[in-house]
């Protein structure tokens, strides 16, 4: 018989992390990887067919309007994702986002366009029986804020109300939050329709139109507060008055600018017009070198090689451009539907442009004003809920409620608590949503947010969550909202494809990704 | 060891539990004493859960008192026991397996800045705390970090009761311990539970079903059949016999291999 006596120490069996290698053993790392190879993808297949090159920043994914757009996606999810995925860690499903966001939009377009009422409804009897309302009190200009804030006790009330239901009933908040999605939807499209009247219609719309470009309003002296729009298009003497009234180093800057575009823009038309003046020339030279014909050969190299066009002379910088262009810089006086629908991170993107020329389009202009704000508002919330969930005492809650919720009961933790405030937290990320969409175009449509409820978590569960909850990150969260953003993109730009095959990745990377997750939580489980 | 005649952790007089018409226990005495292991023995249904489940305040006794350093006390609800100091370690352990020692070990009860449920957990703290304390009973951790779901059920054991005695429990209600471990890991708990017994302080209640283990560590051992306490005395008090006898609840378990030849 054999045996060893060595004594070894239980502890011992579970060898120290190695600092490199805990790098790759995070949940993370298949999903990062993942992310990296759409990064990759998204380059590559938008890199324009006429030129050759390894570089996938060259594509028009990377360009400065693919990066806009491409984060406009990707944030928008990246925020209700964040909602869906810290209910999924304390264990339980939402799945009325999407119409929390319709319902959030729609409230919020209409108080902005037609103002906010308390109203009391009762049965009067004088000239038959009808129904009157007694009004309580009603704004008809509410400022964006108080619209959210409206909007807010709405949403966040309902949710409140789906987690109470699902701690108090023990029903699964699957069935619950599936009812809030019915319930939400028909009660956006119904109030739609009944405040929603044109003289015109019997039953009304369920789209709200018209609202005012709230963000880009501006307070310009002598003419009050008018939309830039408006500003642009007054009177030349007006505007050519206001340059005459701004600071000489004012006028300069705006001038060096302006003359600058121009110049660019009269370089690219020229550049252009070459272009188009030398094709056929190059198509006839074709048809001559395969005809054989020498003679032919040899003119049209000749006429090639000394084509010109005369170059395009720029505009000249007038009173009136100056204006205009100082009207773009006037902030706005709604800083908080500029916080929601606006751009961010304007200069870094003028600077791009002027003088360093990489935010150029074709025709020599700007090509991206900045980004989305919607995208600043999606990092301000994931570093929230990092902190949150990371490092604070309700983090630790949320994982014990979702990993063992009698142990964390046992323990003392107000699990029914923290069920209901992410329930809210969820609303609260929908609405949110809604806030970006509303503020950035000016109308909402009761089909807002459709299927969005889905897609959050799915970018979740791509993320490294696991559907029993109590496991995953947030990194794993802004990952899967990366991975499904990205997905979506990169596939558009694939030539010879249809847009729609995104969905069947999607539908792959989902499955492999849950596989995965479950493999990673039993290694940590001990295979329980 | 305990003195007779030092006041006692916690005494019962004459616990009665009725659940409607079914009386679980019929006037239960207990005297529990710092630093000794008392056994609760008893075969299914005699009565051990119901007996420390009214200790660790999950339901009311029908009648009789509770005594606490002498004082009668009344339980409402489970943290009002464990405000007491009784710590009960139930057979689930209450353990999410998910998370780290760490964050087991304080949950519920972490340590953050401006104590509030958002301010962050100061978590070297925590992670040194909670290393120490296991280290006081016998298990070094060599990573705080280290996910429950990755230890032996011997570590989770210890973790439990590390926690317990952290949080103040001056009686310690062990339920089944030993039970669902291997040889190697039954061993460690009661390496374990023999550590706590020397730190002089704390007296334990040891529910088990194993009379061996029983034997091994308990002080003084109190029988339950049917509700009613049938048998109590010291370790010296006890013939081995005896106590297999008063296990089986009074009925006479012959020789084993003989009554298994008459099959």
């Amino acid at each position: 018989m054999t045996s060893s006596t060595e004594l070894r120490q239980e502890a011992d069996r579970h060898a120290p992390k190695k600092q490199f290698w805990a790098m790759f053993v995070r949940p993370e790392i298949g999903p990062i990887g993942v992310m990296i190879l759409l990064f990759g993808m998204l380059g590559y297949f938008s890199i324009p067919a006429a030129e050759s090159t390894w570089n996938p920043f060259a594509g028009e994914g990377f360009n400065a309007l693919g990066i806009r757009n491409n984060l406009r996606v990707i944030s928008q999810l990246g925020i209700i994702a964040l909602g869906a995925g810290l209910l999924i860690i304390a264990g339980e499903f939402d799945l009325s986002i999407g119409s929390m966001i319709g319902f959030a939009g729609a409230c919020m377009a209409m108080i902005l366009r037609w103002g906010f009422a308390v109203l009391i409804p009762y049965i009067s009897f004088d000239g038959g029986v009808h129904v009157e309302y007694f009004t309580i009190f009603s704004v008809d200009h509410v400022t964006p804020v108080w619209a959210i804030f409206i909007t807010m006790c709405f949403t966040l009330t309902f949710g409140w109300i789906q987690g109470f239901i699902v701690v108090r009933s023990g029903l699964p908040s699957f069935i619950v939050t599936l009812g809030g999605l019915f319930f939400l939807r028909g009660l956006t499209e119904v109030s739609l329709r009944a405040f929603n009247h044109r003289p015109d219609q019997s039953a009304g719309s369920t789209t709200v139109t018209e609202i005012p470009d709230l963000k880009n309003i501006i307070d310009l002296q002598g003419h009050g507060e008018l939309s830039r729009l408006d500003a642009k298009s007054l009177p030349e003497a007006d505007l050519v008055n206001l340059t005459q009234s701004l600071s000489t180093d004012m006028v300069a800057t705006l001038t060096e600018r302006l003359a600058y575009t121009y110049n660019r823009v009269a370089e690219a038309k020229t550049a252009i017009m070459e272009t188009k003046g030398v094709k056929p020339l190059e198509k006839a030279l074709e048809n001559a070198v395969q005809s054989g014909n020498d003679y032919m050969v040899n003119t049209i190299q000749d006429k090639i090689a000394n084509f010109s066009v005369d170059p395009v002379v720029p505009k000249t910088v007038s009173d009136v451009d100056v204006a205009r262009a100082y009207i773009d810089t006037i902030p706005t006086v709604n800083q908080v539907a500029n916080f929601f629908g606006g751009n961010i991170l304007e200069g870094l993107f003028d600077w791009l442009y002027y003088p360093i020329d990489w935010n150029t389009n074709n025709f020599g202009n700007q090509f991206a004003p900045g980004l989305y704000s919607c995208v600043m508002i999606w990092l301000i919330l994931s570093i929230f809920c990092y902190i949150v969930l990371s490092r604070t005492q309700a983090g630790n809650w949320i994982y014990s409620t979702g990993g063992n919720l009698s142990a964390a009961q046992a323990n003392g933790v107000p699990t029914n608590k923290v069920k209901i405030s992410l329930f809210v937290f969820s609303a609260f990320c929908a609405t949110i949503f809604a806030a970006c969409q509303v503020f950035e175009v000016n109308t909402s449509d009761a089909a807002k947010g459709n299927l969005k409820e889905l897609e959050a978590i799915a970018a979740a569960v791509i993320g490294g969550l696991v559907m029993t909850g109590g496991f995953g990150t947030v990194l794993g969260i802004i990952v899967g909202a990366f991975i499904f953003g990205l997905a979506r993109e990169a596939f558009f730009y694939i030539p010879g494809i249809d847009g729609s095959f995104y969905r069947v990745f999607l539908g792959l990377v989902i499955i492999a990704s849950a596989l995965l997750n479950e493999n990673i939580r039993k290694r940590i489980m001990g295979n329980i | 060891m305990a003195q007779s005649g030092s006041i006692p952790l916690i005494k019962t007089s004459n616990l009665v539990k009725k659940f409607g018409s079914f009386t679980a226990l019929n006037g239960v005495n207990l005297e529990i004493h710092p630093g000794e292991v008392h056994a609760l023995l008893g075969d299914n249904g005699a009565g051990k859960s119901t007996l420390i489940k009214i200790l660790s305040g999950v339901f009311p006794a029908t009648s009789g008192e509770i005594e606490i350093e002498g004082k009668p006390i009344h339980f409402a609800s489970p943290r009002d026991a464990s405000d007491a100091g009784i710590g009960t370690v139930y057979q689930d352990l209450a353990l999410n397996a998910l998370t780290s020692v760490t964050r087991n070990f304080f949950l519920g009860r972490e340590i953050t800045s401006f104590n509030s449920p958002f301010g962050l957990m100061k978590m070297r703290e925590m992670d040194r705390i909670a290393s120490e304390e296991m280290a006081k009973i016998g298990i070094s951790i060599t990573d705080p970090e280290q996910a429950v779901g990755t230890m032996s059920g011997g570590q989770r054991q210890t973790l439990a009761i590390a926690r317990a005695i952290y949080f103040g429990a001056k009686v310690l209600i062990l339920d089944e311990p030993t039970s669902a471990l291997g040889q190697k890991q039954q061993m460690e708990v009661l390496k374990t539970i023999k550590r706590v017994q020397k730190l002089g302080d704390i007296a334990i209640i040891l529910i088990t079903h194993n009379e061996i283990h029983a034997r091994l560590i308990a002080d003084r051992f109190t029988f339950l059949s049917l509700g009613e306490v049938i048998g109590s005395g010291t370790a010296e008090d006890l013939a081995g016999d005896d106590i297999k006898t008063l296990m089986a609840g009074g009925a006479e378990i012959g020789d084993l291999a003989k009554e298994l030849e008459t099959v």
